[in-house]
């Protein structure tokens, strides 16, 4: 009786825990705002946001048909205020999380990339440690656009 | 809200350049410098292979001044497509503004495809170039740390300012835009900063 009414109680919670955290009826690993600007050199940088894993993941590498090589770079702001990019091994994805590539953060750098158009969609795969491999579509926009939305205005300068 | 909001400000900076002298700098929404400092003077190379003089071209005008390289797929192209959304939207301002890219990165950053670079946001961008030592000497003559190059071979990467320095027509700087800043901003700031000191020198 007592055991029953616990495991009530923990299912309940489970239930809402998994509903908060999801946030929508999707399972597992999950990509969204999957974008590219538009490149104005022989690179250009990709960004996306993750999450939905229920358990850890981490992003190991990344390859697709139109450039030569992807790295994973993470743009690095000094204290004067200079920035530069380094080369990480991997991005972390932690469980029940997300995982964020955005402009003066992490980004995939697309290493003598094809010509490519504002509106034009590239086919990406990445590959997880735990998901395994998996391709996503994201669309060329312009470099001005790969900021994303304009609605938390608690930038800090 | 945003809309409203600058129509009050364009109005508020309008009836302020009416005035002469009378400036607020208060709406600008860049990061005000507290000591707004002048126009720093170096002569560096265009893509046309032409001998550019900082201030004297850019006299009287709106100078958004940045420095970056072409290899910079992250922030660089950012700052830069935002300013040519603003100016591409109003002409009239676009006439009054004078874009300065310096690429820190003479090593592989020929003027041609500097060129190139700046065409794919707005043709009318100015495109610098130099040695390394002419463009330490321009950061610093603008108050800039000097970009520093990291790495060996091709496969060297530049730590840069990330900031673009705004001077009004007066040829004062009195913000400046790190990266983050968002296009709200830019529309705002802009439309400010032309009108300060505006035709004082013509």
């Amino acid at each position: 009786m007592n055991n029953a009414n616990l495991a009530v109680r923990f299912l309940a919670v489970a239930v809402l825990a998994l509903a908060a955290g999801c946030a929508g009826e999707a399972e597992g690993l999950q990509i969204s705002d999957a974008r590219v600007g538009a490149p104005t050199g022989p690179n250009a940088a990709m960004y996306f946001t993750a999450k939905g894993a229920a358990e850890a993941d981490s992003l190991r590498s990344a390859s697709t048909d139109v450039a030569g090589e992807i790295q994973i770079h993470e743009t690095v702001t000094s204290d004067e205020g200079t920035m530069s990019m380094r080369s990480v091994p991997r991005l972390e994805l932690p469980a029940g999380g997300q995982l964020v590539l955005e402009p003066g953060g992490y980004h995939l750098m697309l290493i003598e990339v094809d010509e490519l158009e504002v509106g034009d969609t590239i086919s990406v795969t990445l590959t997880w440690e735990v998901a395994g491999e998996m391709t996503v579509e994201a669309e060329v926009v312009d470099p001005s656009d790969t900021m994303g939305e304009e609605s938390e205005d608690t930038e800090d300068h | 809200m945003f809309r409203r909001g600058g129509v009050l400000v364009l109005v508020a900076a309008l009836t302020l350049a009416a005035c002469q002298s009378a400036v607020s700098t208060g709406d600008l929404q860049g990061v005000a410098i507290d000591n707004p400092s002048e126009k720093g003077s170096f002569v560096l190379t265009d893509t046309e292979g032409e001998s550019y003089d900082f201030v004297a071209s850019t006299e009287g005008k709106l100078t958004l001044l940045y420095f970056g390289y072409l290899q910079c797929p992250d922030i660089c192209p950012v700052h830069l497509a935002q300013i040519a959304e603003v100016l591409g939207q109003d002409a009239e301002l676009a006439r009054k503004t004078e874009v300065v890219f310096v690429s820190v990165d003479p090593d592989r950053d020929t003027p041609e495809a500097i060129r190139e670079f700046l065409d794919r946001f707005d043709p009318s961008f100015v495109g610098l170039t130099g040695t390394h030592d002419e463009l330490k000497v321009a950061q610093e003559a603008v108050g800039v740390p000097p970009a520093r190059i990291f790495g060996e071979g091709d496969d060297y990467t530049v730590d840069h300012a990330g900031w673009v320095i705004a001077y009004a027509p007066d040829g004062l700087s009195y913000s400046i835009y790190p990266f983050g800043t968002r296009q709200s901003e830019w529309n705002n700031d802009l439309q400010i900063l032309a009108k300060i000191g505006e035709g004082q020198s013509s």
